[in-house]
């Protein structure tokens, strides 16, 4: 099994699956959700669980409630007797391990695995957890306050009103109905501007909303891959970076994400950033506008409209992360996602993925991949 | 496939308490010693790993990006591991594949644990609720004490067969200018002192400690141009077992055993005893050092409580395991399993000053966690 060459492996997409995302799944525990993902990415595939070297997982102690919270949930995740690590942390980044594992030649098969269940959390004191160490007292700055303060500068410096925030948020809501991913109605840009308000100019629903659910990835080295899937996704560029944690000192823009794009775009080759598809992640409408900006597929100030535009290239077209935040999950679920519209031929054969963490979008993780 | 090696180590002087340095500070330490160590700087770093135990152990939520700023990390890719008591390994091992894939030529890992600030019984008992459904006030020891007692039962080892273990340890602990448990015992005192979960005694258990630890993690290419002598990686894995305790061997830990396998088969050793100089290995409590010597091939199946009388495993035997220390002379459990793998590499550059095991050039670095069913092995040379 082991790889000779000194060259690092192409790494494919083979498969993925996904549960239904609900904003509680009461009936059905981690282990259900997970186990239902893994199995039904399994059976795409035409690959079995023996035939997986290794599990790379995602998820988080504090939301679950429990310390080494992947321990609890190894069976359901197949990974008995196999190499396993917890990567806390956005599931994207569970999948750079994973692709590097590969490229490496130590493995072939890789089974990359995310879920939430922020429904038996409070999801608002997960985020304010975050922001503890940084003020080193409760001050109540969340994940709320800290898009609205980004919300605020992005409008100012733009002249934009809320009412762009209401039509972003609208507009994925829909375009996530229109996927068949939703398990409710989508609202309309009256109602958004109704909703009570979360942290000014943001109102409620505009912030992104936490969903219940798993998702599992296989990947597997060129060889397994092309006999796997008819069609492989390649990954072919990847790139992460953290800004500061000191929320203040941080230069608007988000500066990481646009360095997180550059190195996973030079990695891949690209000039500039044409990818057709662009699944993103954000915590709120505001951070998915400044996200595009960053990503480079918008000018400055222009997001809205890119995003509106459906004609050159399509950006969430499953909706995105504001009808459904799977909080550990979500950049994983990107992923998924463009890679399944890869592979029904959509766009022009290569996606741009991002992932994000921490308050206020502190940390990026991009990838390129390419039919 | 690329090898990759340890360019730079460094650690902190593991304390009780360490009141003068926050979470940042602490690791900040073992990180700039590390860099130290490789001649290099933050500029030359491309990817950081931070790893630390179970985030309710110090209860910060999402460490690494607060750690970040004090890393000197800012605009890195920067992501946290999390694997329980083996949680540094771990980390070192997301590092390797960050440098064999290609994504990085020289990655920080850094692995800490602060204990004295959070409630770590507690956290632990919290694992136990997908068996209960219920809080389960446990914590790690009772558990611990029924794969003892299996083996007690099974093999008619005894307690003593552990004491022995508790006295080599922190003996050579005080040869450990890292290590913070300075204590004299007789194999008499280990079996007086009072116990815990039966058969677990208070000499048993290690220390409860603030302490940090990092490595830098390059090509080999690169390694070639270190200040510091390199240690290469030959094989490095960790594996688990599934929750469903009724299926787990008490007796022998099958995740190590499978590790071990996957390793040495990289690594080219087909006769651990004889072949390797030197273990440095990752005991929660004494017993396990025990269970390990099984898993890891360094004796039959059963045979570790004669392997241990033998004197095979003291740090002037045939196998000598753990002369540092082990876990017993410092615990800052996320870090734990980070420091295995500096001692071996320390041992294999000839770098381990008064522990160090002469001439050895093959050393392996086991680590654990979870309940007991996280399990790896390194194996790293002097070339």
């Amino acid at each position: 099994m082991t790889d000779t060459s000194d060259q690092p492996r192409r790494v494919g997409v083979v498969s993925s699956a996904q549960t239904p995302w609900r904003q509680a799944w009461s009936g059905a525990q981690h282990i259900d959700l997970i186990s239902s993902a893994v199995h039904r990415a399994l059976e795409g595939s035409g690959l079995r669980i023996e035939d997986v070297d290794f599990v790379i997982d995602s998820g988080s102690d504090v939301l679950d409630g429990r310390s080494i919270s992947n321990c609890g949930f190894l069976g359901a995740m197949g990974a008995h007797h196999k190499e396993e690590s917890r990567v806390e942390d956005d599931g994207l980044w569970a999948a750079l391990y994973g692709v590097n594992k590969i490229a490496s030649g130590a493995a072939d098969v890789g089974l990359i695995i995310a879920y939430a269940k922020p429904s038996e959390a409070e999801i608002d004191l997960f985020h304010s957890t975050i922001a503890d160490p940084f003020c080193q007292r409760p001050v109540g700055l969340d994940e709320a306050t800290a898009n609205g303060l980004i919300a605020q500068q992005y409008l100012q410096r733009h002249r934009l009103g809320e009412e762009v925030l209401a039509r972003i948020t609208a507009q994925a809501w829909s375009r996530a109905a229109a996927a068949g991913k939703l398990d409710g109605k989508a609202p309309g840009v009256d109602e958004i501007l109704a909703s009570p308000m979360a942290a000014s100019p943001l109102r409620q629903a505009m912030m992104a909303r936490p969903v219940d659910g798993a998702v599992a990835i296989v990947l597997a080295g060129e060889s397994v891959a092309r006999r796997a899937s008819r069609c492989p996704v390649w990954v072919t560029g990847m790139g992460a970076s953290m800004d500061s944690g000191n929320f203040a000192r941080r230069e608007p823009g988000l500066p990481a994400c646009t360095a997180a794009a550059r190195r996973a775009l030079d990695r891949a080759g690209a000039r500039g950033n044409a990818a057709g598809i662009v699944e993103m992640s954000a915590t709120s409408a505001a951070t998915e506008l400044l996200t595009l900006e960053a990503l480079g597929v918008a000018e400055a100030g222009a997001a809205a409209d890119a995003y509106l535009d459906t004609g050159v290239r399509r950006i969430n077209p499953s909706g995105g992360a504001l009808p459904a935040y799977p909080v550990f999950a979500t950049g994983l679920v990107r992923l998924a996602e463009a890679s399944d519209r890869l592979v029904a031929g959509e766009g022009n054969g290569q996606a741009l993925v991002h992932a994000t963490s921490g308050l206020g979008a502190q940390s990026h993780c991009v990838f390129v991949i390419e039919s | 496939m690329n090898h990759v090696a340890i360019a730079g180590v460094g650690q902190t002087h593991h304390q009780r308490r360490r009141s003068d340095v926050n979470v940042p500070g602490l690791a900040r330490e073992a990180a700039q010693r590390a860099l130290d160590d490789a001649g290099l700087t933050m500029e030359d770093i491309d990817s950081v790993i931070v790893a630390s135990g179970p985030v309710l152990f110090a209860a910060v939520n999402e460490p690494e990006k607060w750690l970040v700023d004090a890393l000197g990390a800012r605009g890195k890719p920067v992501v946290r591991i999390t694997s329980g008591g083996g949680t540094g390994f771990a980390g070192a091992l997301a590092g390797y594949y960050q440098v064999a894939g290609g994504f990085a030529d020289r990655v920080l890992v850094v692995a800490y644990d602060k204990l004295s600030e959070g409630a770590l019984q507690y956290s632990i008992s919290s694992l136990y609720d997908p068996f209960w459904g219920r809080d389960f006030a446990v914590g790690i020891m009772g558990f611990s004490a029924a794969y003892w007692r299996a083996r007690m039962d099974a093999l008619g080892h005894t307690e003593e067969a552990a004491a022995r273990v508790v006295v080599k340890n922190l003996a050579n602990a005080r040869r450990n200018p890292y290590a913070h448990v300075r204590k004299d015992v007789t194999i008499e005192d280990v079996l007086k002192s009072p116990p815990l979960a039966w058969p677990i005694k208070l000499l048993d258990v290690p220390p409860i400690s603030d302490g940090a630890a990092a490595v830098v993690l390059t090509t080999e290419k690169l390694a070639a141009k270190s200040k510091a002598p390199p240690a290469i990686i030959r094989g490095m894995a960790y594996c688990a077992e599934a929750d469903n305790a009724p299926m787990r061997s008490m007796l022998m830990s099958e995740p190590l055993a499978h590790a071990a396998r996957t390793v040495y088969r990289a690594a080219g050793i087909t006769s651990p005893r004889r072949q390797l100089d030197v273990f440095e290995v990752q005991e929660p409590y004494s017993c396990f050092e025990l269970s390990y010597y099984e898993s890891l091939g360094l004796c039959a199946p059963g045979g570790a409580a004669e392997l241990i009388a033998s004197g095979a495993t003291q740090i002037d035997g045939d196998i000598p395991v753990n002369p540092s220390g082990g876990c017993l002379g410092a615990n800052p459990i996320g870090a734990s399993g980070l420091i295995r793998l500096i001692e071996a590499a320390l041992q294999v550059t000839g770098r381990a000053g008064d522990h160090q095991v002469p001439g050895a050039r093959l050393a392996g670095a086991q680590t654990g966690g979870g309940w007991a069913n996280l399990r790896g092995l390194a194996v790293v040379s002097s070339d």
